[in-house]
């Protein structure tokens, strides 16, 4: 019970403090902003780095996309002692007042995933570890990014649930999709993306701790043209930097966080 | 369109930050921990009084038992000018953890109501405001209580269909773990009124949160005949509430400190 079935992880291969994007190709860049790291496993969508941020030993572990393979990753790295899960991504937003570049803190999820579902009644909360959440306003305080506090709506879907027909193949549509994005917007919801829901849920369940930031790469309500017509390649926003930001914020609220501990278990008591 | 329905309060008779108790009679309790209160209106289960608390404008409203009339109280005292709520009530405990007199500070619900689903859809969050849930930290740790953070289970029940505790012996199968499976998901205290206060809040961009001082374990809330038995089961006495308000007015306190030295 030691090597994990899909993440070819051991006990001592991780630190107790992971950042998870989606992406296993971030994973090397998120580890290059480090003191020093090394590639200690790397198996499907699953990739994990392992190092040093500024003296806090830390590590890295691609999810994949979408809910079900990122509670596999959840189950496992918890399994070889890793307590604190801070995804990094990229994200859409809802709301005028985010811009492109700018960061979504997640406070709590809109679960509209299926993996969480399995685990717990759809009445369960989807809310972020508050110590995660605090870190994150501070690490963005002290880099000066711009950064929005909020709810991301979770989703299994990438191409569904547009307005209008354009984002499915074929223009593939239904009529309760028309409103659905007017409607999270006016239920104040910040940010869209596809795995915070299933992260915040089962590090609740476990007493462990869990947060999430997000890059925005687009206005998921302006993002399709006159058309209708979705096509990311050419309407996300990777312009450069995003991911450089993504990868100092998460590494710097893992040091504040690892601060902030002081060497005691921070999830003791928690379940 | 002034003068609030049920409520009976019109603008200017509450100040930004609002205790929320469910028990209209605790209203005047609370408030007699402050510097100097005068009760404002009472109509139905809703009565306010408003005052300060060192130094600090405070409000205190009762909501009544339930989300319904919750969400009502929550609705009007937002057009008054309301601004940030704390929900402080009684809760059961779930965990072993959480001992008599102890305080739950909740960060989260989980929306087993109904009037929140009617607001919002049910995959929503029930999370509490990050201040709130800060400043209740804070409180908690000033004036000295055992607290524990976490999710609470709110519910529009109070008599559960299981044996011994709904009216005639009614049972359901669904409800018979209901607290079993709460205990595996690390819920910590099971009530009636935080999930549609962070619905609501979340959605207006205002400020929630709920704390609540545990008054009985919810496994043991039967009396030496097997029968539920809250009357005997449950401590509400004197110094559960008195936490209850020292600590709920102490996180308006910190809350206003820490508004006025942020920047901007």
């Amino acid at each position: 019970m030691s090597l994990q079935y899909h993440v070819k992880l051991a006990p001592g291969d991780v630190a107790p403090y992971v950042l998870l994007p989606g992406d296993p190709g971030r994973v090397a860049v998120v580890a290059s902003q480090w003191d020093e790291a090394r590639e200690v496993a790397s198996n499907r969508e699953y990739v994990t780095y392992t190092g040093t941020y500024r003296g806090v030993p830390i590590s890295c572990t691609s999810t994949g996309i979408g809910c079900p393979s990122t509670a596999i990753a959840m189950e496992e790295l918890a399994r070889v002692g890793a307590t604190t899960f801070v995804r990094i991504g990229t994200c859409g937003t809802f709301q005028d007042r985010v811009r492109n570049g700018d960061m979504a803190v997640f406070d709590s999820a809109a679960r509209y995933d299926g993996t969480s579902k399995l685990y717990a009644p759809i009445g369960f909360p989807a809310v972020a570890d508050h110590e995660v959440v605090e870190a994150a306003i501070q690490a963005g305080r002290e880099l000066g990014y711009p950064f929005h506090v909020g709810t991301t709506r979770s989703s299994d879907a990438f191409y569904a649930l547009h307005g209008r027909p354009g984002s499915s193949f074929k223009g593939y549509w239904q009529s309760s999709w028309r409103e659905h994005f007017e409607d999270l917007r006016r239920l104040n919801v910040v940010a869209a993306e596809m795995e915070a829901s299933v992260i915040f849920v089962l590090a609740r369940l476990w007493g462990l701790r869990a947060g999430g930031i997000a890059v925005v790469v687009d206005n998921v309500l302006k993002v399709s043209g006159p058309s209708g017509e979705f096509d990311p390649q050419d309407q996300f926003a990777h312009g450069g930097d995003e991911i450089e930001h993504l990868s100092r914020m998460g590494s710097e609220i893992v040091r504040l966080l690892s601060q902030r501990d002081g060497g005691r278990d921070a999830t003791r008591g928690r379940a | 369109m002034t003068l609030q329905y049920h409520v009976k309060l019109d603008d200017g008779d509450v100040a930004p930050a609002v205790l929320l108790p469910g028990d209209p009679g605790r209203v005047p309790v609370i408030a007699s921990f402050w510097d100097e209160a005068r009760e404002v209106v009472r109509n139905r289960e809703f009565v306010t009084c408003t005052g300060t608390y060192r130094g600090v404008p405070i409000s205190c409203t009762s909501t009544g038992i339930g989300t319904p009339s919750t969400a009502i109280a929550l609705e009007e005292l937002a057009r008054v000018g309301a601004t940030t709520f704390l929900r402080v009530g009684t809760c059961g405990g779930v965990q072993e953890r959480m001992k008599v007199g102890d305080l739950g500070i909740f960060d989260a619900a989980v929306r087993s109501d109904g009037a929140s689903s009617l607001y919002a859809p049910i995959e929503f969050p029930a999370a509490a405001d990050h201040d709130v849930v800060m400043a209740a930290v804070a409180a908690a740790e000033t004036i000295g209580v055992p607290f524990h953070i976490g999710t609470t289970l709110s519910t529009d029940l109070f008599y559960t269909p299981q044996e011994g505790v709904a009216f005639g012996g009614y049972q359901q199968s669904w409800a018979r773990e209901t607290f079993e499976d709460a205990r595996r998901q690390n819920v910590l205290a099971v009530e009636m009124e935080s999930s549609v206060l962070m619905v609501l809040t979340r959605i207006w961009g205002l400020r929630g949160g709920a704390i609540s001082v545990v008054v009985d374990d919810v496994f043991a809330s039967t009396n030496e005949a097997g029968e539920f038995d809250a009357e005997a089961t449950f401590d509400v006495g004197a110094s559960n509430i008195e936490r209850l308000a020292r600590v709920g007015s102490e996180t308006i306190r910190i809350l206003a400190e820490r508004d006025a030295a942020r920047p901007g």
